[in-house]
């Protein structure tokens, strides 16, 4: 008997008996912007309102040095990165642009699907994060969030904040192996 | 060793025991203020109970739906029927792509299998990536915190360790300084791993995915530089739909340290295009705790820590004195299952308060499995033989109302006369070790009330 034919026949022996699945029911709070900014700033992340996509060159070059090696599917960019960019390459990447698909109010989250990610890693290795989110894509709480995904797709990241830890003496430091900042450009 | 043993060790540093105390009872407020700031919370944890219950009572159709999905996603599946299998299963991975480089996020399921030194003693380098992990690695032991695995350290004793490993400088203590040597450090390793292994916080049925959920982006960072992904996994992360993952992201984090929601929620369901996914489901005791009524709510936990914040044996304790890979109160009802003679003394390490059952986010009714424990334990003799001699004497004197007149007076009029030395003696009354025995009172409730029944 293979080790799977083993357990499932040790589950079905051992499984109680049926109970049901509850329905979760539509619990809602607040969905304003003002809480989303709120809670992502209170857990590192920088908040910027901009008055539309076109300013984004602007403003990124005002937040970050212009000698930055940046990779984005939003804006003009200098690392051009995709599925097979080779590991060198990302790993040199300082500012990563990116699209947000939406945000969650109660933890200040943000839906990053791999489509918008260019590759699947550069999120994770730019120094820098920033996410363009659309001010009016906010859903109250984890509930609407996975109602409007439906899927996740092949790979997808809930992400609230930039990379952090508190694993020495429970210190929060921002910057642990992923993005040492993110910044959310509201527009 | 007994746990109130290897407990002696750890108090042994009276200043550390009361920091760590209070750490951990700060995270537990952190994570009242968050959990508080909710008003569905209880019902959210009803719910995460009702999935969990529900899952479990229909697992075989859920493992086989995860199976299908999965595979459908391109992703192998393997199984494992115990820790000895899983290990083998990820080696042979490991060697079928020539690799010797791996690198691993967090996984307590990896941890008790005890897959770093098989992999190590076949010629692998294993690398933990988590802050935490990394640290304990370095030093050569065990986390002592399912969620916190190295918060049984002060930033000094970091400091040594990095400034031996990583060639910090000697007594740089700064956290942040220290975090930007491992973020260098871990980077190259993160550049060169061929190999990645990640744990598993839930898997979804109906999908396929698994779900990951870090602070520091280290299980993402290695997965995706990696050519090959293994994701292991205890049989019981499984929950039915998608959906179902709005109710346990909202009260993980909560529940854990405080947080609204980690940083990283990761949802891998299928391989990048010329890249592996694997997905090894291990049983390694789950089946048997799953054939155990009293017990089989413990396989519900999401490993959150809750239990251990608020443990007050925990919190003074510290989490190596369980010498269990998960320690705390849910460690104490999930040892005896997979040893009960080693792991006999741990259901004994608590006070029955009942503050696990309280805060725990799927409500497992630690508390009460505790107790459970203690009298199957009793009945296979696996207790001390002086609890088991003492208890059974305690037992005929209280059930003959004469001998336990005769008794308490007994007590009363040796406490008052015998010498404090012989009353206090820590061989035969460990009690009264840090404790004082209370003045004896003149007399008894009964003869007390026995006397105001004459009066009236």
């Amino acid at each position: 008997m293979s080790s799977r034919e083993k357990i499932m026949a040790a589950v079905k022996a051992n499984q109680p008996e049926e109970v049901p699945l509850p329905d979760v029911p539509a619990f809602t709070g607040d969905g304003s912007l003002e809480k989303f900014i709120t809670i992502l700033e209170g857990i590192g992340g920088k908040v910027v309102p901009i008055r539309g996509v076109t300013h984004l060159e602007v403003v990124v070059q005002e937040l970050f040095p212009t000698d930055y090696r940046i990779a984005s599917t939003m804006m003009a960019s200098n690392v051009p990165v995709d599925s097979q960019t080779p590991i060198e390459v990302l790993a040199a990447v300082d500012l990563a642009v990116l699209r947000g698909e939406f945000g969650v109010a109660e933890n200040g989250t943000i839906w990053l699907p791999e489509v918008n990610m260019l590759n699947r890693a550069l999120p994770m290795i730019t120094q820098h994060l920033v996410l363009v989110l659309d001010h009016e894509q906010i859903v109250p709480t984890m509930h609407q969030a996975y109602a409007r995904l439906g899927s996740v797709g092949d790979y997808g990241i809930f992400l609230a904040g930039p990379s952090k830890t508190a694993d020495i003496e429970q210190s929060l430091v921002i910057g642990a192996h992923g993005a040492r900042s993110l910044t959310v450009l509201l527009v | 060793m007994s746990h109130s043993q290897r407990s002696d060790i750890f108090l042994l540093d009276a200043d550390r025991t009361t920091w760590h105390d209070e750490t951990l009872w700060f995270v537990r407020q952190k994570r009242d203020k968050a959990v508080y700031a909710l008003p569905e919370f209880q019902d959210l944890r009803e719910l995460a109970s009702q999935i969990k219950n529900h899952t479990l009572s229909k697992l075989d159709f859920y493992l086989a739906q995860f199976e299908e999905a999965a595979k459908r996603n391109g992703v192998q599946v393997h199984w494992a029927a115990d820790a000895a299998e899983h290990n083998s299963i990820v080696l042979g991975l490991i060697k079928k792509h020539g690799a010797t480089r791996v690198v691993k996020s967090k996984s307590m399921l990896t941890e008790e299998c005890h897959l770093n030194p098989h992999l190590i003693k076949n010629g692998i380098e294993v690398i933990d990536t988590d802050l935490g992990e990394r640290i304990i690695q370095m030093r050569e032991e065990a986390p002592s915190h399912v969620v916190l695995p190295a918060i049984h350290l002060k930033k000094e004793d970091v400091g040594d360790t990095f400034h031996i490993h990583l060639g910090t400088a000697k007594g740089n203590n700064d956290p942040q300084q220290l975090t930007e040597a491992a973020r260098q450090h871990l980077r190259e390793k993160f550049l060169a791993g061929e190999v990645a292994i990640s744990g598993v916080n839930f898997a979804i049925a109906e999908t396929g995915s698994v779900v990951v959920c870090t602070n520091e982006g280290n299980a993402d960072l290695g997965v995706n530089l990696a050519k090959v992904h293994i994701a292991c996994m205890g049989m019981e992360k499984l929950i039915p739909r998608l959906s179902d993952l709005s109710v346990f992201t909202r009260v993980l984090t909560r529940s854990a340290t405080g947080q609204p929601v980690t940083t990283y929620t990761s949802h891998f369901t299928k391989p990048a295009p010329g890249k592996e996914m694997h997905i090894v489901i291990v049983d390694n005791g789950r089946t048997k705790q799953l054939g155990r009524p009293d017990f089989r709510a413990s396989l519900k936990c999401i490993r959150c820590g809750a239990c251990m914040n608020t443990c007050p044996v925990y919190r003074r304790s510290g989490g190596h004195s369980y010498d269990f890979t998960i320690p705390g109160p849910i460690g104490a009802i999930l040892s005896p299952n997979i040893d009960m003679r080693k792991h006999a003394s741990l259901p004994f390490a608590s006070t029955l308060c009942g503050s696990c059952t309280d805060v725990c986010p799927v409500k497992i009714d630690i508390h009460t499995q505790l107790y459970k424990w203690r009298q199957v334990l009793a009945a296979e003799g696996e207790i001390p033989a002086s609890k088991k001699w003492s208890m059974r004497l305690l037992s005929s004197v209280l059930s003959r109302p004469g001998m336990y007149g005769l008794g308490g007076k007994v007590a009363r009029q040796g406490l008052r006369f015998l010498p404090h030395g012989l009353t206090h003696a820590k061989g035969y009354n460990p009690w009264a070790i840090a404790r004082e025995l209370p003045e004896p009172p003149k007399q008894s409730f009964r003869e007390w009330y026995a006397q105001q029944q004459k009066n009236s």
